[in-house]
């Protein structure tokens, strides 16, 4: 319940600010590969968004203003892999915001979440590109010293930016997760007994303190109302759960602690920022717990049992998929109905 | 027996915007000084206008009958002041129902010389049917808003075993505090109305609900309940706390569906403004001819509550609270919520007006453009029926009806609670109340259509009857049928025709031949 009447843009300008913590703590570990990512995302955003209204011929100035695009562009930005060239992410906003929202109707019309739309059509495009983590050479070398956000680094992720640069093997990195996920079972076992110490730079403690950051964030958007509980709970239960149901350690397949799969990823931000993305979620509050039910096991069995590294976007899509018939079918209850209250006389008298 | 305990008001939703009562609950309530002329509006509720009883030209005393209601729900009218009848049958556009009323007015001469008034002083030697008849006499209606003759609502249930008796004092709506001032200053009449209204309707437990936030009226009836067995009740200061729905689920626990009324469920709600006009007419033998009204507004320079005068010009009391007219924009009566702007401030008092309110561009701006629905579901957390307003709108937008009322837009009491929380700034209710019309509009047409094609069908039953009782005739009688009649009865052949027209033009050839 909210606190007090907001409009739209204010909405979706509290939704940016809650990720910028995690943005932060993420350029701190790797550098600014992702915010670069993020400014080009939503300049390019900008320019889709203006010249797909013009093209609908509704008001640009004024619709602009909502700041939806800005939420869109942000975590389509957050999900491509810093160091990917340019064009990359132009293509993948081009389709998120020209097809994946304007052309469904703009605002408020379209069934999937626009971000997550744009995403899968670049992992599907461009397999190889999308999943090289390519980050400054002092992210990956803390024994260095030298911090990600030296001049050097600097201009190393800049340099990624433009796709002529061919890139070192030795330099792409992952998270911890598509570690465990293609890594030998001590291995693992080896990286999870680490203590976390926040200022030693290894993927691991940043990846970790971002996925904090995000759970704080969505946190901070729950306090103030923007966002309801039913679908973060919903799916970092089901996550939790199931994750617990099949962890075996010592077992022959490495599935990952449920803290793994919690902390390791992409889980936090999946769970706040991008599933309760309202447009493309579903409307009642019990038809909003069973959409993250939906997308929680989608994304713990497509992580274990699919081949993709991290099945975010394809979870919530597949949400996004099941919500209009969950909200055909799962309405609450109306007040006065549905409960049998025993009447004296006939209804209807006087 | 009194309460601490804080209910909540309301299971699903609410908001809590701002009161702005406390402009006019500063001062005591004002006795308002007369205007030169009152307007008496007949159609006091759905049922048929009164029948005036005065002619034109009439002196009338103050608390005379001038018009005595009509049909099962007929309302009574008094003249709530002495004075010369001008006019009966006046048209005026009144804001109810948008079309012009019959109104009756009433030059007042300023004496204000009223009729002697006797009223029971014991209500114990007397009994419900008495007590009822009396409130009938004085034309007495509910004063939450709706209006409904009290006396037609407590005779309905004479039949029955009432459980409860709920007195509304839970004034939820913004702006709106006349019963509040009422309870604060006169707390002891509202009590006493509830025990007459207890003693008509024969119930068992009487509570009156009241919001928490309230503290001097509180106060008020605390003290005035000293010495009764009714009991009050706290509920959390919510809007819409005091529909009546709500209102019943808050105090006794019972839900009942919009289709139902609390009789069904043995309970009786009457406002606290009405209890207190129960009091007068039933105790004092006083027949409602004023009521508390709360003026508000910006652009008033000293809002205030006021014992108004029934067909009193609402720009008398603008103009007694010192409206700035440079600021003045518009007027509406009732909360900010739900209320209902007027065409013209010419327009009186009626029995059921509990607030006027003044508005300026600064409390009251234009609204913005409406934005896209962004399923949020805000709308869904403060709706207090549980519905899900932005699927309404989805389904009111694209006239897909059907799903709508499958949806619930029968349940919606239209609170504006959804609208108020919107983000994108969207007016819901207008959408809602436009698609209830075309659905009451479409349900009518159908029916139409229906008797429509039961006359049709009686008809050739009936033609049918017709024809069998005819050939009856003929085989009775041995008389051949004409023409014109075998013809009606065969099916239409076109052979036959052709055979016809040919057999005619034959028989004009050979006229003419013989005539050559």
């Amino acid at each position: 319940m909210q606190f007090q009447p907001r409009s739209t843009s204010q909405v979706m300008l509290m939704v940016v600010l809650a990720t910028i913590p995690a943005i932060a703590i993420n350029t701190w570990f790797f550098g600014i590969g992702t915010l670069l990512n993020i400014f080009l995302a939503i300049a390019v955003g900008m320019a889709v968004e203006a010249s797909s209204l013009s093209i609908r011929k509704l008001p640009v100035a004024e619709n602009l203003r909502d700041n939806s695009l800005l939420v869109s562009a942000l975590l389509l930005g957050i999900a491509m892999p810093p160091g990917s060239p340019w064009w990359l992410t132009t293509l993948g906003v081009l389709f998120a915001i020209g097809i994946g929202k304007h052309a469904f109707g703009g605002l408020g019309q379209n069934i999937f979440n626009p971000a997550m739309a744009g995403y899968l059509f670049l992992l599907l495009a461009f397999p190889l590109r999308m999943t090289a983590w390519h980050l400054p050479e002092a992210a990956i070398d803390p024994a260095a010293g030298i911090s990600p956000l030296s001049l050097g680094s600097l201009g190393q992720s800049l340099r990624f930016l433009y796709a002529g640069e061919s890139v070192v093997d030795g330099m792409a990195m992952a998270t911890p997760l598509i570690e465990s996920k293609l890594a030998s079972q001590s291995a693992v076992l080896e990286a999870i007994d680490t203590d976390l110490n926040i200022f030693a730079r290894t993927a691991e403690t940043g990846w970790e303190l971002t996925n904090w950051a995000y759970l704080f964030g969505g946190l901070f958007l729950l306090f103030i109302g923007i966002i309801s509980w039913h679908i973060p709970v919903a799916v970092i239960a089901t996550v939790l759960l199931t994750s617990l149901l099949f962890y075996s350690p010592g077992g022959a397949s490495v599935v990952g602690t449920p803290y793994l799969h919690l902390f390791g990823s992409a889980t936090m931000i999946g769970a706040f920022f991008i599933a309760t993305d309202p447009v493309t979620a579903a409307t009642s509050k019990p038809a909003r717990i069973l959409y993250g039910i939906i997308i929680g096991v989608c994304i713990y069995a497509i992580r274990v049992w699919g081949s993709y590294l991290d099945s975010i976007a394809i979870a919530v899509l597949f949400g996004n998929f099941c919500a209009p018939i969950l909200d055909h079918y799962v309405r609450p209850r109306i007040f006065g109905r549905g409960r049998t209250r025993a009447t004296h006389s006939a209804s209807g008298s006087g | 027996m009194l309460s601490h305990r804080v209910r909540r008001s309301l299971k699903f939703g609410g908001i809590t915007p701002p009161s702005n009562k406390a402009a006019t609950l500063r001062s005591r309530i004002m006795p308002m000084p007369l205007p030169a002329r009152l307007l008496l509006p007949l159609q006091q509720y759905r049922e048929q206008p009164a029948q005036p009883c005065v002619n034109v030209g009439d002196r009338v005393l103050k608390y005379q009958l001038i018009a005595r209601g009509t049909g099962a729900s007929g309302l009574n009218l008094h003249a709530p002041s002495s004075g010369t009848i001008t006019a009966i049958d006046l048209e005026v556009d009144f804001f109810i129902k948008g079309r012009t009323q019959t109104a009756i007015e009433l030059q007042t001469d300023g004496e204000d010389s009223a009729l002697p008034l006797s009223g029971m002083e014991e209500i114990e030697a007397f009994e419900a049917e008495q007590i009822i008849t009396c409130v009938e006499e004085a034309g007495v209606c509910g004063m939450g808003g709706a209006g409904f003759p009290s006396a037609t609502k407590l005779r309905a249930c004479l039949n029955q075993e009432m459980e409860y008796l709920l007195i509304n004092a839970a004034e939820c709506e913004p702006y709106i505090s006349c019963d509040e001032a009422l309870l604060r200053e006169r707390a002891s009449t509202v009590v006493r109305g509830a025990e007459v209204i207890q003693r008509a309707c024969q119930a068992r437990q009487v509570k009156i609900v009241i919001e928490s936030d309230k503290a001097d009226a509180i106060a008020a009836l605390r003290e005035a309940l000293q010495a009764s067995t009714i009991t009050l009740c706290l509920v959390s200061p919510r809007y819409p706390a005091g529909e009546e729905r709500q209102l019943l689920r808050a105090a006794t626990g019972i839900e009942i569906s919009r289709e139902q009324l609390p009789t069904d469920v043995n309970c009786l709600v009457f406002n606290a403004g009405t209890a207190a006009a129960i009091y007068a007419a039933v105790i004092e033998g006083r027949p409602c001819i004023s009521r508390i009204v709360s003026l508000s507004g910006a652009p008033l320079q000293t809002p205030k509550n006021f014992e108004a005068l029934i067909g009193t010009p609402i720009s008398h009391l603008l103009a007694l609270c010192g409206i700035d007219e440079r600021v003045h924009v518009d007027t509406f009566i009732g909360g900010s919520m739900m209320g209902m702007y007027l065409p013209a401030t010419s327009l009186p008092i009626c029995k059921t007006t509990n607030s006027v309110v003044a508005t300026d561009n600064v409390q009251f701006p234009l609204p913005d453009n409406e934005l896209a629905c962004i399923r949020c579901g805000y709308c869904a957390d403060a709706c207090p029926e549980n519905l899900l307003p932005q699927q309404l709108l989805q389904f009111s937008r694209s006239r897909a009806f059907e799903q709508a009322t499958d949806h619930g837009l029968d349940d919606c009491i239209e609170c504006g609670a959804c609208a108020y929380v919107c983000p994108s700034k969207i007016p819901l209710v207008h959408y809602y109340r436009a698609a209830k019309e075309e659905i009451a509009a479409e349900t009518a047409n159908k029916r139409q259509g229906e008797q429509r094609k039961q006359r049709f069908q009686y008809w050739q039953y009936r033609r049918k009857l017709q024809q069998e009782a005819r050939q009856q005739e003929r085989a009775d009688t041995g008389k051949t049928a004409s023409l014109a009649e075998t013809n009606a009865e065969e099916p239409f052949s076109r052979e036959k025709a052709r055979a016809d027209i040919a057999a005619a033009v034959a028989r004009v050839k050979q006229k003419r031949e013989k005539k050559d």
